[in-house]
């Protein structure tokens, strides 16, 4: 008996060296293993074993399937890591990766966005207004004359019920000032509209930002800082930001503000108007709301207002302001960078 | 308005170069343009005389010259021209002159022959862009002279006017503002008013004209002007005229005040000032005939009218070379009448430009005095009588008071009383009252702008500078609003359908009426630029289409754009945030892997919305509209978002499009309501069971139809069903053609249990008898 398991694990042992693929390997453990294998074969015949015998036997059995088992485990291994390492070898790496589409926001919206965050920063809240205003929002209130060229049906639209649209968006202002009191620190991004004849440089209808600020004991030392900060945030810190005396009928004084920046092409760029709101603002405000929150001697406030549609385009280095309206991916998908 | 500088420097020292004048002005509150230079400003180029010219004996080209340069000692110059001959006077550069272009005049020898400078042509002294051989000076040039004193150097400045600030229409103003900033005097004194008379009834209407002078001179002989004054206007693009009416232009640049010269021989009668008969034809000054309204002032005889008061005087009575009798008008007239008439006629002139802004009324006479003194000088003639005053001259400007602390509070400075005295006292003003708190400031007849205590604030601000004011920044939080809570969503919107594949669009709010769909619900401009910009937009699909079809005729082989915009509408809310998408074309590329590439379909759209606005979505099919042939709205909790769309082949073909053309719109108002509640619910515990069942249909059985039957049945265990496959055969070979196979996936869960397969299998068994017994569906199995 003890010369037959030897001879068995001898033989299964050589034999399984020999085999190559899984399909032998499965035939090998029915051939040794399975219910009709060899090494149940062999127990079977434990029967006939003298019972002080049998322990012997058992063990030696034992022994015999589990360094059988235990080797197929091992080849099973090996022909699996085998076919693992054949199918890989098989990936070709270098073939091009499958397209994920990715779209791209607006180089308006991004400058936009960004514009706003630097605000945010400085506790700033967005403010909206509607598009189509009434000449009070759009002028009066702005404390421009009743004469004044801007009314103008050559360059501003109307619509027939009298009212317009929107030729700056300084008209938040006034829409946030009639429902709020004091402090108001917001900027409105939002649509004006000229009616100019578009050009590479002109668009009827425009993309502005307003910034306001209104409280007790705020001067043109804040308007200055703000808006430097502001731009030497979004254009870097070696921005160079010029104010220049200026008119504005909303605001006294006023000024235009200059920029010059690596980013913009090294040129000064007029960029901005920002100004302390005109008292006469304020008193159009109070008139309106019937009370004294923004009397102009008890508060004061800069707003300021610039387009940003040729900013983009100097930032983006684009060369024609209409490209920026016409949507044309190969334009739009310039702009898909994080 | 053109500034020159020669013109300027008779009021003001400037020693400065342009430029620095430029950041001067610049820093005074004026736009600087174009600066323009003109003239031969050039050390060592002098006016020289060719004495005798022979041939180069080295070169064919060449003549060897000596020239007479003033000095005593001809100079031996050898030039490349032909075009001159002996005794012809021309520019010489002498060595050690630089010309254009950094070029550097040396003693040197051409072909072997020394040349001891350089004769010059008008184009080597910058005079002129092209030159074809050596300029020659007139005859009488003076020999040695430098070449300035025939050329002399002009620098003219751009300058953009504030609508504030119509005492910097002239060159005394420019000046005055230039004294001021440079602490400097101004060399002007205002001419002495006139001997005068009162006129009354001259004027019919004293509001739009208050004060009104004519002067009459007789016997002026009308001719050219003398070279100064010609230069005078000619270096701020004016035309000389003749000798009277340059006179008028020049004291208009000079001091301001719009100025016209009548012919009295032309003048019927009496001059009035009046407004127009309605209707009334007026032949004016650039020969044009214009029809005027009974809202236009005129200055007329007794016959008709002579001049639109302010704007232009009219051909018929203007000054010629005939004229011997001048009436010489200096007025005021109001500055919105002139704005009216100058903008209803477009008719704008120098004299309409100034009169709108207003006028110094101290100005009126002493411009009178000082355009009829010149007179006298230029053109002869005497005059006649007393200046003929009408109306009252108006009061110069009422006295404002500025409190110290209040100039500090605005600009966020420290400055004492004497600086803010200082700053104002070099503007022209005076301190009248003047207490502890507060000055009164009287305010100069050229100041009109200066009515109101920040108007001061103002001045003080530009004399000493915003570089002096320091810059403070502060953070200061402000309440969120309701705009803030949109803009953020509209950005996350944004993001997100970027990250879906789509580029985000930006069209134009003004539309054609072809981009409306229905104009009764529509807004439309008054005053549209063009037909094809007349409509407020009333959805952001036909724009988003009109980009479609660029892309398309571009070559795009897939478009998937969306915008977020305002639409307008003529009822209901007026404006509203609205999102809209638009696909065409390949929605998968074809590639290596996944072959043939895959066009946009409709089921596309659906799972980008779905993608969109994570809950749960009811679709509902709608009547088709306009373009869109196949619409179905989308809503969420009962309430409608928005609809999806496909535009019918026809419309599709229209653009271009070879595939599908999807588009939706979304009222980002309705969107953003949606309830966001990212709150935990709990992931499930237990493993689902999934049973695919097939079943063969009609094939105009909507699946909707299959999946809300399944769900009547309400089984408590059924978690998800998912079409998978969706066959149907127009031949009829694999399956009837009226037939469709759809292949379904159900998938059972209990939350607290695993569930056994004899529970599934009756649920299953339950649901295929519900669609056996509602929609007579066979099973493929």
């Amino acid at each position: 008996m003890e010369a037959e398991i030897a001879s068995l694990q001898a033989a299964a042992l050589a034999e399984i060296e020999t085999v190559g693929d899984r399909s032998s390997l499965d035939a090998f453990k029915v051939k040794y293993l399975g219910k009709q294998g060899e090494i149940t074969k062999l127990s079977e015949g434990m029967r006939h074993v003298a019972k002080e015998d049998r322990p012997r036997f058992g063990k030696a059995l034992n022994e015999l399937r589990q360094s059988v088992t235990s080797r197929v485990e091992e080849r099973e291994q090996a022909l699996a890591s085998q076919a693992d390492a054949e199918a890989l070898s098989r990936v070709d790496i270098s073939l091009p990766g499958i397209p994920a589409e990715q779209g791209a926001l607006h180089p308006l919206t991004h400058l936009l966005d960004r514009a706003v965050r630097i605000f945010r920063r400085l506790g700033f809240a967005v403010a909206e207004g509607p598009d189509i205003e009434d000449e009070w929002h759009c002028f009066d209130a702005l404390n421009t004359p009743p004469d004044h060229p801007a009314r103008n049906e050559q360059d501003t639209f109307y619509l027939p019920d009298g009212r317009l649209l929107r030729t700056h968006t300084s008209t938040v202002q006034i829409r946030v000032m009639e429902n709020q009191a004091p402090p108001v620190r917001i900027v409105a991004p939002g649509a004006a509209y000229r009616r100019d004849e578009v050009d590479a440089t002109h668009l009827a209808q425009f993309t502005q930002m307003e910034g306001l600020y209104v409280d007790r004991n705020v001067s043109v030392a804040d308007l200055k800082g703000t808006t430097e900060y502001f731009f030497r945030q979004l254009f870097g810190s070696e921005t160079e930001v010029r104010f220049r005396p200026h008119f504005f009928p909303f605001t006294e004084p006023s000024y235009e503000i200059d920029i010059r920046a690596k980013s913009l092409g090294g040129k000064w760029m007029e960029l901005a108007g920002c100004g302390m709101v005109d008292p006469a603002v304020f008193e159009a405000i109070c008139q309106k709301r019937g009370d004294r929150a923004f009397d102009p001697d008890v508060v004061s406030g800069f707003a300021f207002g610039f387009g940003l549609d040729r900013l983009a385009m100097n930032l983006a280095q684009v060369p024609d302001i209409r490209m920026l309206v016409e949507n044309d991916l190969r334009f739009l998908k310039q702009f898909s960078a994080l | 308005m053109n500034i020159s500088l020669n013109w300027l420097r008779e009021f003001v020292d400037w020693t400065g170069t342009p430029e620095e004048l430029a950041t001067l002005l610049t820093r005074t509150g004026l736009e600087v343009g174009n600066i323009a230079t003109r003239g031969a400003d050039f050390p060592k180029v002098v006016i020289a005389q060719i004495l005798e010219a022979t041939q180069h004996p080295n070169a064919d080209r060449l003549s060897v010259c000596r020239v007479d340069d003033g000095s005593g000692h001809p100079r031996q110059i050898v030039c490349g021209a032909k075009n001159f001959k002996v005794g012809d006077k021309v520019p010489l550069a002498l060595p050690g002159a630089v010309l254009p272009g950094d070029f550097k005049i040396k003693v040197g020898k051409l072909r072997g022959v020394e040349s001891e400078g350089m004769l010059c042509s008008a184009k080597e002294l910058s005079l002129a862009a092209d030159a074809d051989g050596l300029l020659i000076l007139p005859a009488d040039a003076p020999v040695g002279q430098p070449i300035a004193t025939l050329f002399p150097p002009e620098t003219a400045f751009e300058i953009e006017i504030t609508p504030n600030r119509p005492d910097w229409l002239s060159h005394v103003g420019i000046a005055r503002e230039v004294a001021a900033f440079t602490n400097q005097p101004l060399k002007w004194t205002r001419p002495a008013a006139p001997q005068t008379t009162e006129y009354a009834g001259r004027i019919g209407n004293l509001e739009r004209c208050p004060f009104y002078t004519l002067q009459r001179i007789t016997g002026v002989k009308v001719g050219p002007s003398p070279d100064w004054l010609r230069q005078r206007l000619e270096s701020v693009g004016l035309r000389s005229i003749n000798n009277v009416v340059d006179v008028t232009n020049f004291v208009m640049l000079e001091i301001g005040q719009p100025l016209h010269a009548f012919d009295a021989a032309k003048v019927n009668g009496d001059v009035q000032v009046r407004l127009a008969g309605e209707g009334e034809k007026f032949l004016a000054l650039d020969g044009r005939e214009y029809t005027l309204s009974a809202d236009d002032l005129v200055i007329a005889d007794s016959a008709r009218s002579l001049a639109l008061a302010g704007v232009m005087g009219g051909e018929e009575s203007g000054v010629t070379e005939t004229t011997t009798e001048i009436l010489l008008e200096s007025a005021i007239f109001q500055t919105s009448g002139v704005r009216r008439t100058g903008r209803r006629l477009d008719l704008h002139s120098d004299s309409s430009y100034r009169f709108e802004r207003g006028i110094d009324p101290a100005g009126v006479l002493a411009a009178s005095a000082r355009a009829t003194q010149l007179i006298l000088e230029l053109a002869g003639g005497t005059v006649a009588g007393s200046a003929e005053v009408s109306g009252t001259e108006p009061q110069a400007p009422s006295p404002v008071a500025l409190r110290q602390g209040k100039v500090n509070a605005v600009l966020g400075l420290e400055l004492t009383a004497e600086e803010i005295a200082s700053a104002l006292s070099g503007l022209g003003l005076t301190a009248k009252e003047v207490s502890e708190i507060a000055t009164t400031w009287g305010i100069p007849s050229h100041r009109l702008d200066l009515t109101r205590e920040v108007d001061l604030v103002e001045e003080v601000a530009r004399v000493v500078g915003i570089d002096r004011i320091p810059s403070k920044v502060s953070a200061n939080p402000a309440e969120p609003t309701k705009a803030d809570a949109s803009y953020d969503f509209q950005i996350r919107v944004r993001g997100r359908l970027a990250g879906l594949g789509l580029s985000e669009a930006r069209t134009s709010t003004l539309v054609s009426p072809a981009s409306v769909w229905s104009e009764a619900e529509a807004i439309k401009l008054k005053n549209p630029l063009g037909e094809d910009q007349s409509f407020l937009r009333s959805s952001l699909i036909p724009g988003l289409l009109a980009a479609v079809e660029r892309n398309l005729r571009y070559g795009a082989a897939s478009v998937a754009l969306f915008e977020i915009g305002r639409t307008f509408h003529a009822r209901g809310r007026e404006e509203s945030p609205t999102l809209a998408i638009a696909l065409t074309g390949q929605s998968r590329a074809s590639s290596w892997r996944d072959g043939a590439a895959k066009p946009f379909d409709w089921w596309n759209l659906k799972g980008i919305i779905a993608a969109l606005i994570p809950v749960e979505l009811e679709w509902k099919k709608a009547d088709a509209q306009g373009d869109l042939a196949l619409v179905s709205t989308v809503s969420a909790n009962g309430k409608t978002l928005g609809l999806i769309g496909q535009l019918s082949p026809a419309a599709a073909r229209k653009l271009d499009a070879r595939e599908s053309v999807l588009v939706a719109e979304i009222d980002l108002s309705a969107l953003q309501s949606i309830p966001a509640s990212p709150v935990y619910r709990e992931i499930p515990k237990y493993p689902a069971t999934t049973r695919d069942i097939a079943i063969v249909v009609p094939a105009t059985l909507p699946y909707g139809e299959i999946e809300k039957t399944l769900l009547a049945v309400r089984e408590p265990l059924l978690v998800d069903i998912e079409p998978f496959d969706v066959f149907s055969d127009a031949t009829g070979a694999k399956l009837a053609a009226d037939r469709k196979s759809v292949a379904i996936s159900l998938t059972f869960r209990a939350p607290e249990r695993t569930l056994n397969s004899d529970e599934v299998t009756a649920s299953v068994s339950r649901l295929r008898d519900k669609l056996k017994a509602d929609l007579g569906a066979e099973f493929r199995e």
